[in-house]
């Protein structure tokens, strides 16, 4: 029972990490990020960098995170700001962009499947279970990222112009807030979560071009029920989370993977904000 | 004097379009196709695989090639999966137009590939160990089946370690789902309990909900039959982060891929026809040749790539007797040649498959494995009654 309860725990949030930089990016700039995938898998290459170097293994999480916020800068400069005036095609080059992340990555990396060192090895006693010390240490990280992310939000001048954009971009604008900058910040900072979330997902799988590719679809459901707060995506995280944990234990694992993507539509049908306050 | 004239220039025209053709046939290679996974589960292990072969033709090549030609490898990716494999066959089958098949391939991808064989009638030796009971008239096998290859690691955890209790985990494809069906009925006939069986996809990398199963019912011993490559590698990470404390036979790991595994291998069963530490003069010439061909980017041989370096040797043989690459001749012969490789005697006299020597081992912490008892020519049963 208890290991039940923390698997759901565990995996509430690590999809929490991995949608936190979606988040932000739907909510900022009202556009589906389609190559969050793709920085998800460079996050992972990142650390695969790393442990070929033969650097501390803790080492791949800050590279994550820049190699994510240089390549997320470039990407909203060259790619998603000149599309600002047509958000439906710069899903699209997003999309595109997915797509080219992980070729480029075949290119370089081959195509095979790789694996990184974990930072943390070994179980701890916790609530009477034996449990993996990775995934528990990845509760704290959710928990310092959230905290993170709402201390960004709520006591920074750049989080208070970024409030006022979620709110209502054009008011905003008309008030005299860059919205340009704001938008870029956003994205660069959505690429660095996503980045870094690849980086804490692979010591407990594997790497290979395509990795980011099957949480794209869990992410994009967790967003569209969370809308644009972060408190709803942990409510939404721990119920799916959970749904899912329980259809794979008590069911079958495959019908677990379907559990996310079915119980949000079902969600969506009911009630359209999802877990959001409005 | 015309006619005499013509007659002769028609006669040497004639003798000089034999010769021309003669000689172009003498110089037209042997091509052995090698679908194989170089991406997807199997890409842990398919470097090792592709490197046995090409050791093998650089051999033959070097002493003349066989029948005289010389001997080209294609290699494709088969994406270690049934799509892929029907890419990769049809491409080596009916646009390079290979000879023969020689390739170790998950079981998905291999009966996927199968139809493609048949019709392209093309000889193809299958060096991948499997779940048995695969039958086509051009397909032989020399690698071990379950009948092989479960019994000593079940008998040595029940009669050596005391287990009464199992679990049983894999992959959901045919290779997981019929090596443990096998394992079951073997547990059950010689008295054990088996208390869950679970399947994860192919490709699954999180093994979080099977593990909880197997940490609430504590079974003596988990037995595990993954694709191998990739699904092994997770599953034991998880399975050592979570601190999971039975004992441990993997039907599917091969020496390569444990040695990548570092710390978290060690204390790992395994039952293979394939070990680096054979004490035998022909695998003593095997590795030195290996580690010459390949020095520091050498990928352990193992259990998956070794039968693929006799595989090569076995074809060479059969063309050798049937003096023609024609698939009837060769099929004929395949099952009448032998060969003395790394593993010892190779025929594959038994219904399309290989009476093998198999060893019981168990993994160091160094990655070495440690062999704790070996079984001499295990039968493999009959694997295929209906084919001559």
């Amino acid at each position: 029972m208890s290991a039940q309860f923390l698997d759901i725990v565990t995996t509430a949030a690590i999809f929490y990490v991995v949608a936190a930089g979606l988040l932000i990016i739907f909510g900022v700039m009202k556009i589906i990020n389609f190559a969050h995938g793709g920085f998800l898998t460079i996050g992972g290459y990142a650390a695969l960098i790393v442990t070929q170097l033969g650097l501390d293994p803790w080492l791949a999480l800050p590279f994550a995170a820049l190699v994510g916020l240089v390549i997320g800068a470039l990407v909203e400069r060259f790619v998603v700001r000149p599309l600002y005036a047509r958000p439906l095609d710069a899903i699209l080059a997003t999309w595109g962009l997915g797509i080219i992340i992980g070729q480029l990555i075949t290119i370089g990396f081959g195509r095979e499947v790789q694996f990184v060192q974990s930072p943390v090895q070994g179980a701890a006693l916790v609530l009477g279970e034996s449990y993996s010390q990775y995934r528990l240490l990845l509760v704290l990280g959710a928990l310092l990222l959230a905290a993170l992310l709402a201390a960004v939000l709520h006591g920074t001048r750049l989080g208070l112009m970024t409030r006022a954009v979620i709110m209502n971009e054009s008011l905003a604008r008309g008030l005299g807030i860059n919205s340009g900058l704001v938008r870029f910040a956003t994205f660069s900072l959505g690429s660095a979560l996503a980045s870094l979330a690849g980086a804490l997902i692979t010591p407990l799988s594997s790497v290979d071009p395509n990795m980011g590719v099957p949480w794209l679809v869990n992410a994009f459901m967790l967003v569209l029920v969370s809308g644009a707060s972060l408190v709803s995506l942990g409510v939404a995280t721990l119920v799916l989370g959970g749904a899912q944990v329980l259809i794979s234990a008590y069911g079958s694992p495959i019908l677990g993977s379907l559990t996310i993507v079915v119980l949000a539509a079902v969600i969506l049908r009911i009630r359209p904000q999802g877990f959001a306050r409005e | 004097m015309k006619h005499r004239l013509s007659a002769f220039a028609a006669a040497a025209a004639l003798g000089a379009g034999l010769a021309l053709a003669g000689g172009a046939l003498a110089a037209d290679p042997i091509k052995i196709g090698i679908p194989v996974g170089l991406s997807g589960a199997n890409s842990v292990v398919a470097p090792s695989v592709v490197q046995s072969a090409e050791l093998a033709v650089e051999e033959i090549n070097a002493k003349g090639g066989i029948l005289g030609r010389q001997v080209q490898l294609d290699v494709a990716d088969d994406g270690s999966g049934a799509a892929g494999a029907q890419k990769a066959f049809d491409s080596l089958i009916f646009q390079k137009k290979d000879d023969a098949l020689i390739t170790m391939e998950t079981s998905a991808a291999r009966n996927a590939g199968l139809p493609i064989v048949s019709r392209g009638k093309v000889p193809f030796i299958y060096t991948s160990f499997y779940e048995g009971h695969s039958c086509n008239p051009y397909l032989f096998v020399n690698a071990w089946v379950p009948d092989q290859q479960v019994a000593p690691i079940v008998d040595y955890f029940m009669q050596k370690k005391g287990a009464k209790t199992f679990y049983l985990v894999g992959s959901d494809y045919a290779f997981g789902r019929g090596m443990l069906q096998f394992t079951r009925q073997y547990i059950q006939k010689k008295g054990g309990k088996v208390l869950g069986e679970e399947y994860e996809p192919m490709d699954a990398t999180d093994w979080t909900a099977i593990i909880s199963k197997i940490r609430a019912s504590n079974p003596d011993a988990l037995v595990t039959s993954t694709a191998g490559g990739a699904p092994n590698v997770t599953l034991t990470k998880q399975l050592r982060a979570a601190g999971i404390k039975s004992l441990y036979g993997n039907l599917a790991v091969d020496e390569g891929t444990a040695k990548s595994m570092g710390a978290d291998a060690a204390g790992i069963y395994i039952s293979a026809s394939y070990l680096t530490s054979i004490d035998s003069p022909k695998n003593k010439e095997f590795l030195a040749a290996m580690q010459k061909k390949f020095g520091a980017d050498l990928k352990t041989p193992n259990d998956l790539s070794v039968p693929e370096y006799e595989g090569v040797y076995l074809y060479k043989a059969a063309v050798e007797k049937a003096k023609t690459t024609k698939a009837d001749a060769v099929i004929k012969a395949l099952s009448e040649v032998s060969f003395e490789g790394p593993r010892g005697l190779i025929k594959m006299s038994k219904e399309r498959h290989a009476p093998l020597t198999m060893y019981l081992g168990q993994v160091q912490a160094d990655g070495s494995v440690k062999v704790l008892e070996s079984f001499k020519d295990v039968d493999p049963g009959n694997q295929c009654p209906k084919l001559k």
